[in-house]
């Protein structure tokens, strides 16, 4: 009986690996950006520019994995001299922590698509839970490259003081809006 | 309250300014290091108020603050230890080197080869300078105080028009520190003991301009070169005849040699294109 488990196990795997597909970042269809209060005024704006990843995907075990790994340095707000500032110790510290990960840790449902990824933020060393809020996804072929594609768009908040980024507060936001767009292309 | 602490000029000027004349005029009589424990306990202050006491995660700045604040200590401590001047000059040199290496390795060890022996020979004769330099006016309290006010200010302007209000914010309250222990040392006149005279008494003057204005090149934009004016700080100020009678006139001419580079790096790296406020 027990080598029949083992025997049914072995022969389920391959199957599994069908199902279950691993996909890497698209980057040039990837966009982390966020969103922060500026003295009261208004809201400011910026993005990175460089950024790799993968997701595994697998909609019948309902699991989705998603590893986002960002290069600090990349930071883009559109004025060279703020770049340079968020870089410094003052905010992203880029020279001593380069990248800011993002890996998934759970993910719930609604039916056959995730609504919300929850994973660990490490931002200058230190790893917080964040959780995103699904807005949309789509799996399917891309119509110009025919390549399997997998793309979500999602939100999430992160407070900044909780990663030690406490420059400017409270005269710059301390809780920074994140958008994401996100595409991988199955390997 | 705590909107008046969190306020930079109070975090990093009048704070340190103040607690550093205090403590002075308070031990001056019983410790001919109260200048050392005058600007430990300001920069603890000041470091506690802009960056928090907390050491994890421990980057770099934090490292800085442990380093800066364990000089102060085994500057007023360590004569009674090691008490060869030449042993003293020795280690001060070693561990100033040592703390280089502990603060920036991590990012040094990323660097291609060249970048690498760059970065050790510019630190190593970054200290040897300071080192040396300082040494010379261990004597001479109007010197000494103003090589080493007028450094850690210039290293602070420059650090903060680097685009790093951090590390600028560090060096000026030290700057603000050593200001307040200088106009402590101007009104009273006190001269240490002979005793408390000694090389290991100035490593705070090598290690915290040091750390923080590598860490300035390194983490921030400050160019390399602009180090070079500011580690000549000392060599001009001991250059300044010590002849005026009044302790004030002799603060004062010693001061101004200095003062006039710092602000002129300053002047320079803000002209430059780094960054500063006003986006």
């Amino acid at each position: 009986m027990k080598n029949l488990v083992i025997l049914a196990a072995i022969a389920i795997l391959p199957l599994k690996a069908v199902i279950a597909a691993d996909y890497t970042v698209d980057s040039s269809h990837t966009y982390v950006s966020f969103s922060v209060n500026h003295l009261g005024f208004s809201t400011m704006r910026g993005k990175f520019n460089e950024q790799t990843g993968s997701l595994k995907f697998d909609p019948t075990a309902k699991k989705a994995e998603v590893m986002i790994e960002i290069e600090a340095s990349s930071i883009d707000t559109g004025h060279t001299k703020r770049d340079e500032h968020l870089q410094s110790p003052d905010f992203l510290n880029a020279v001593e922590n380069p990248t800011i990960t993002f890996m998934s840790t759970s993910t719930t449902w609604d039916g056959d698509k995730p609504a919300k990824i929850t994973g660990n933020l490490t931002l200058l060393g230190v790893s917080k839970p964040v959780t995103l809020t699904i807005i949309s996804m789509k799996c399917g072929p891309n119509p110009f490259s025919k390549k399997e594609t997998c793309g979500f768009d999602a939100t999430g908040s992160i407070t900044r003081s909780d990663f030690g980024v406490n420059y400017g507060i409270p005269a710059i936001g301390e809780v920074l809006d994140l958008q994401i767009e996100f595409e991988a292309v199955k390997n | 309250m705590d909107q008046l602490l969190s306020r930079p000029e109070i975090q990093s000027a009048l704070a340190p300014f103040v607690i550093a004349l205090l403590v002075y005029l308070g031990l001056r009589k019983f410790t001919g290091a109260a200048w050392l424990w005058a600007l430990m306990a300001a920069f603890l202050t000041s470091a506690a108020l802009i960056n928090g006491l907390t050491v994890t995660p421990l980057t770099g700045t934090r490292k800085i603050i442990l380093l800066v604040i364990g000089a102060f200590f085994i500057a007023a401590t360590f004569r009674w230890v090691m008490p060869s001047n030449g042993l003293q000059r020795r280690f001060s040199t070693i561990i100033s080197q040592l703390s280089l290496l502990w603060v920036f390795w991590a990012v040094v060890s990323r660097m291609n080869s060249t970048a690498m022996v760059l970065f050790l020979v510019g630190s190593i004769s970054l200290v040897l300078a300071l080192e040396y330099l300082f040494v010379r006016m261990i004597d001479k309290p109007a010197q000494l105080h103003s090589a080493g006010f007028s450094l850690l200010l210039g290293v602070g302007l420059s650090a903060t028009a680097a685009a790093s209000a951090l590390l600028g914010q560090l060096a000026l309250a030290l700057a603000a520190a050593s200001g307040g222990a200088f106009l402590g040392w101007i009104v009273t006149g006190s001269t240490p003991a002979k005793q408390s005279r000694q090389p290991i008494a100035v490593l705070p003057y090598i290690i915290a301009p040091a750390l923080l204005g590598v860490a300035a090149v390194i983490f921030a934009r400050l160019p390399w070169y602009a180090m070079i004016p500011l580690t000549a700080i000392p060599l001009v100020v001991s250059l300044v005849p010590q002849k005026a009678e009044s302790r004030l006139l002799r603060a004062i001419l010693s001061s101004l040699p200095g003062l006039v580079i710092a602000l002129g790096v300053a002047f320079y790296v803000w002209q430059a294109g780094s960054s500063g406020s006003g986006y």
